[in-house]
């Protein structure tokens, strides 16, 4: 089928090409280009799944263009999405009410699935084998298994929405990469009921610490903060923040940074390589794992957690109640200390996709759209901190809205948490030191750097052990 | 020629027809055929899946291709320098967390059961009811109770459990985490079985070999080891058979206290070892295999034990004294209170605390620090909420109770009445090698550990022709095939004891066999075949490991539990656990009000 057409738009553009023939001679060079580029696009085109059709004319449309198309296609209908964030079934209803604004007589059904575990990647894969899905459209999360499992296998596309592009000055063509809907931060914190201080990312790998953790095999994502780490430019945020200890603090990593440096070379990483492996062993070898980021927070603002410390996502603290022993003021985010060194954290991305055998394409490009490039799409995620908005001008609605740099003032402007005071995408991400997650860089180091964690003794392991 | 040949298939088709007359035949024809295809065909599933190509993983990797086959993930999971981390030591955990489980069952539910039915102890009714409790809970929920009762700041780096927050006290590591906290949990879930079991040998054995010794004066401590322990040599074997796969397969338990076995290494290798993570399975599957094995060399050895001769109506109860009598009562009613009555507490508490885990109201002496927002709040936006809408108007609660209640009804129904049907067959043809077969065709999904059953159904059903994850659909497929054995062994069991003569009556009077069955042998069996359908239904309501691949979390409450014991949101999951005693207490009194059998009269069958 694909060979026929391909066919007939060959031959209709010969028979073009052969009809325009007349024209002057620059024309004819610059129609000749234009056609061998045609052809070209022709060609492409023709490789593309219905769904990445309709992704490519969706790309040229504005949302209310856009919404138009999904009342046409899912009115009655029921939309299925799966997600790693629970909060797109908050998001479906609102949007839902956006198309009732359009077209009141609309209606649609809706179910999102958010499964654990890993188990989206499995979910997805599965329902890829059906001639047409049963999922809509996803959001997820670990860039290195998107890459590898969905994206190079076909199984989702990515959409660029046009109103999105041009809030981020581009446009959807020039857009390399995949849609993030937003980007999470896990944030070193600590308890502080007692009097131990952490003024450099290193404590959190000194002897005797163990941070609170999810565990690397259970939350992959937690991987990807280690693979980063490895990186250049992350690398070298290490090395700067290990120059920072004084002598007697250096005596405790030294061996290991030492031990790192053929590994390290073996691993065919950059020069500060070794800081980094030698944080990765520490930190595997010494982090008290955990089921969940809720059970960490949980346990960091009880005050007899004295001098424990945690990476946990920074939006959990929005949700403890004060009480006795309970406190949000128990914990120090170590970034916002002064003299803090090194990194704040791990950011990573909830990334959003068009299943391939979409049986709603059209409503879910809008759905998308409508998440990524108005406040209301975004207010599920939005009215927490933590959780930035990819789109610029979103993020900063969101921002008046819900006041996240003042999230701890009381009504009277008193400043009573102050950790839950956000600083924001911009801060977290230069001075914050917040390591970002590159999809294509863990993808590449997986089974590498990857291969090599997995030869590390947890301290998990470690404890069964002995 | 032509007449022998006319004859001889008459004759045949004359066989043919009196082997469909005989409707156990037909009953093992039919499910003969059905079973072998669910049991067999997901491990052949299962087992092409080690071969296969997975993008994005391992196999990928090492093979430099995105599909086709290759033995890689043999060679990979078994020489490469992960293999001690990703094969043997959870192997070994497996096996140590099985062995040590069945021993605590049998010993604590073998003790409680000793003292129960052959001594004079107080309270053994309450006793005997209360036992059976940590049965009734999802497994991992006493895992959860064990963490907040002794985990500590100083020891486990997380915050004070409810013993170092009140009395200071420090529960060493490995009581808090590891094989020994899995063990015992495991152990007191399980124990349950080898009380109704032992319990039931116990309750029926003849006095009079015991008397015999006694008049022979032989020791005490002799008789209870060369005469009764011996007789309830089977009941300690079937508990092993039962309990051993049960324990191997048991993700949750291991997974909150933190013991790597195959379960949670599965778990956590699919990712990236997709293949080799499959291979775990069938490591598990095989052990089920083994088991099975065991259990019929068991029963041939079992022979030698047939020198009981009858019902006694002379059970001989031990006098524990004035003193023993109510002193080892006592000791009971405080084990059994905490095994049983301090997690029912704990989960009401649970739901109280204005923080998960959060019982500073204890040692502030405050009780308005308490609050009802988990069950009545009417706004997820609510602070403090998770974004969740409280337990009474939680959908996400509701929606999963109702699931569980539908794969509960229908996987009891379905595996009650084809385990009945089974176990009828299989005692009226027990000398057939074909009855055989079905019979253990029937119980080795049962053997096979519940995460590796559910991992191969999981790749059965996952294709382009039928794609059933996520559908009430599968798991009653899966529940009815994993829970077929407690209705067929429960069946067969008392269809053993059933005189032939009493059916071949109803047969002289030309009675046909649906009459028969309805009119005669269900209201004689009636309590054995009830517990045949009430285990399923039971087992099916707090089932997690079996289910645990094949849905997402709010499909069913069990997978709903787990998901907000994971997050940390104890109030929602101690809600849900409330939710799920009080759900199978009321069936259990119901079916034994309506038809006198219960719980603790058919475990195991």
């Amino acid at each position: 089928m694909k060979k026929r057409v391909l066919s007939m738009l060959l031959a209709a553009t010969m028979a073009v090409t052969t009809l325009v023939g007349c024209g002057s001679s620059t024309s004819d060079t610059k129609t000749a280009a234009e056609n061998g580029e045609a052809v070209e696009e022709a060609e492409d085109d023709a490789y593309l799944s219905e769904t990445e059709k309709i992704i490519k004319e969706a790309e040229g449309m504005t949302l209310e263009e856009l919404a138009q198309k999904a009342i046409e296609e899912s009115n009655g209908k029921t939309f299925y999405g799966v997600g790693n964030s629970s909060r797109g079934k908050t998001a479906l209803p609102l949007f839902i009410e956006y198309l009732q604004s359009i077209d009141p007589s609309y209606s649609m059904e809706y179910d999102w699935q958010q499964p654990k575990n890993n188990k989206i990647f499995e979910q997805l894969t599965a329902d890829s084998l059906k001639p047409e899905g049963t999922f809509a459209m996803t959001l997820i999360q670990d860039g290195n298994q998107i890459e590898s499992k969905m994206v190079q296998t076909g199984i989702l596309d990515t959409y660029i929405p046009k109103e999105w592009a041009e809030a981020n000055g581009t446009t959807p063509d020039e857009v390399d990469g995949y849609l993030s809907l937003q980007t999470l931060n896990k944030v070193f914190m600590y308890n502080c009921t007692g009097s131990k201080e952490y003024d450099n990312c290193w404590d959190f790998v000194a002897e005797g610490e163990h941070a609170l953790f999810m565990d690397i095999d259970s939350e992959v994502v937690g991987k990807n903060f280690l693979y980063m780490l490895t990186e250049d430019k992350y690398a070298a945020q290490l090395k700067t923040a290990y120059d920072a200890l004084s002598a007697d603090e250096k005596k405790y990593f030294d061996p290991v940074i030492k031990e790192m440096e053929p590994e390290a070379a073996s691993l065919g990483l950059g020069e500060n390589g070794k800081y980094a492996l030698a944080w990765i062993k520490l930190w595997v070898g010494s982090y008290n794992e955990q089921t969940d980021d809720g059970p960490i927070c949980n346990t960091l603002v009880s005050d007899s957690a004295t001098d424990q410390s945690g990476l946990l996502v920074y939006s959990k603290l929005r949700s403890v109640e004060e009480s006795a022993g309970v406190s949000v003021n128990n914990i120090k985010v170590a970034a916002y200390q002064d003299g803090y060194t090194g990194m704040g954290g791990f950011g990573y991305c909830h990334y959003l996709f068009v299943t391939d055998n979409s049986p709603l394409p059209w409503t879910a490009c809008a759905f998308i759209a409508y998440m990524t490039t108005t406040e209301d799409g975004f207010s599920a995620w939005g009215k927490d901190m933590g959780g930035y908005s990819s789109n610029p001008e979103v993020a900063k609605a969101i921002e008046t809205t819900y006041g996240h740099s003042k999230g701890g003032y009381d009504e009277e402007g008193n400043n009573v948490f102050d950790c839950k005071n956000d600083r924001g995408y911009d801060w977290w991400t230069t001075d914050g030191g917040l390591v970002l997650e590159d999809p294509e860089y863990c993808s590449s180091v997986s089974f590498t750097v990857g291969s090599w964690i997995e030869l590390l003794t947890k301290y998990a392991d470690a404890a069964e052990e002995e | 020629m032509e007449q022998t040949q006319i004859n001889s298939s008459k004759v045949f088709l004359n066989k043919i027809r009196t082997f469909f007359s005989k409707p156990q035949n037909v009953i093992l024809l039919l499910f003969g055929t059905v079973l072998t295809f669910t049991t067999i065909a997901p491990i052949v599933a299962i087992v092409q899946d080690t071969f296969k190509v997975h993008p994005g993983t391992i196999d990928a990797f090492l093979t430099g291709r995105a599909d086709g086959y290759s033995p890689v993930n043999y060679v990979d999971l078994f020489t490469s320098p992960l293999a001690k981390t990703n094969l043997w030591s959870p192997v070994l955990n497996t096996v140590l967390l099985a062995v040590l489980t069945c021993l605590i069952a049998i010993l604590f539910g073998g003790v409680m059961a000793f003292l129960v039915t052959r001594t004079n102890m107080k309270c053994r009714k309450y006793l005997s009811s209360i036992f059976i409790f940590p049965y009734i809970m999802p497994q991992w929920t006493l895992a959860v109770v064990w963490q907040h009762l002794f985990y500590s700041n100083q020891i486990t780096g997380t915050s004070n459990g409810l013993l170092a927050s009140l009395f200071g006290i420090l529960a060493p590591k490995w009581w808090c985490v590891g094989l020994f906290p899995s063990a015992v949990v495991l152990g007191l879930h399980y124990a349950p079985f080898a009380y109704i079991m032992i319990g039931g040998i116990f309750r029926n054995m003849d006095a009079n070999l015991e008397e015999a010794a006694t008049i022979l004066d032989t020791p005490k401590w002799k008789i209870m080891f060369r005469v009764t322990l011996p007789m309830v040599k089977p009941a300690i074997l079937s508990t092993i058979l039962l309990v051993f796969g049960s324990a191997m397969g048991s993700y949750p338990v291991p997974h909150y206290l933190g013991l790597t076995t195959l379960s949670t290494k599965y778990v956590s290798l699919n990712s990236k070892y997709t293949g080799e993570a499959s291979i775990l399975a069938i490591i598990m599957m095989i052990f089920g295999i083994l088991i099975l094995g065991m259990n019929q060399l068991s029963l041939k050895s079992r022979k030698s034990y047939t020198t009981v001769t009858g019902k006694s109506g002379q059970i001989s109860k031990i006098n524990l004294g004035k003193v023993g009598k109510h002193v080892i009562a006592i000791v009971l009613i405080f084990l059994t209170f905490i095994t049983s009555i301090f997690p029912i507490i704990s989960f009401a508490i649970e739901t109280f605390l204005p923080n998960p885990g959060d019982y500073s109201f204890l040692y502030n002496h405050d009780a308005s620090m308490l609050t009802t927002k988990w069950w009545i709040s009417r706004n997820n936006a609510d602070s403090a909420m998770y974004g969740q809408h409280g337990i009474l108007f939680n959908k996400t609660i509701w929606h999963a109770f109702g699931g569980t209640m539908l794969v509960a009804v229908i996987c009891a129904l379905v595996a009650g009445t084809i385990g009945t049907l089974i176990g009828y067959a299989v005692s009226k043809n027990r000398r057939s090698k074909w009855a055989n077969y079905v019979n253990n065709m029937a119980f080795l999904p049962y053997l096979m550990p519940s995460l590796a059953v559910g991992a191969a159904y999981f790749i059965l059903f996952s294709n382009d022709k039928i794609n059933l994850f996520n559908t009430y659909a599968l798991l009653i497929i899966v529940g009815t095939v994993k829970y077929i054995p407690f209705a067929s062994r429960s069946a067969l069991n008392s269809m053993l004891q059933l005189s032939g003569e009493i059916e071949e009556a109803a047969i002289i009077q030309d009675i046909p066999w649906v009459k028969r069955m309805v009119n005669i042998i269900i209201p004689i069996q009636k309590s054995s075949i009830i517990s045949g359908f009430l285990l399923p239904f039971m087992t099916c309501l707090r089932e997690l490991s079996l289910f645990l691949l094949l849905c997402t979390q709010g499909f069913i409450l069990s997978t709903t539990l787990d998901y907000f014991d994971e997050m940390g949101l104890y109030a929602f999951s101690s809600a849900i656990n409330l939710i799920l005693i009080v759900t199978i207490l009321i069936f259990n009194t119901l079916i034994n009000k309506i038809t006198g059998a219960s719980l603790d009269e058919g475990i195991g069958g």
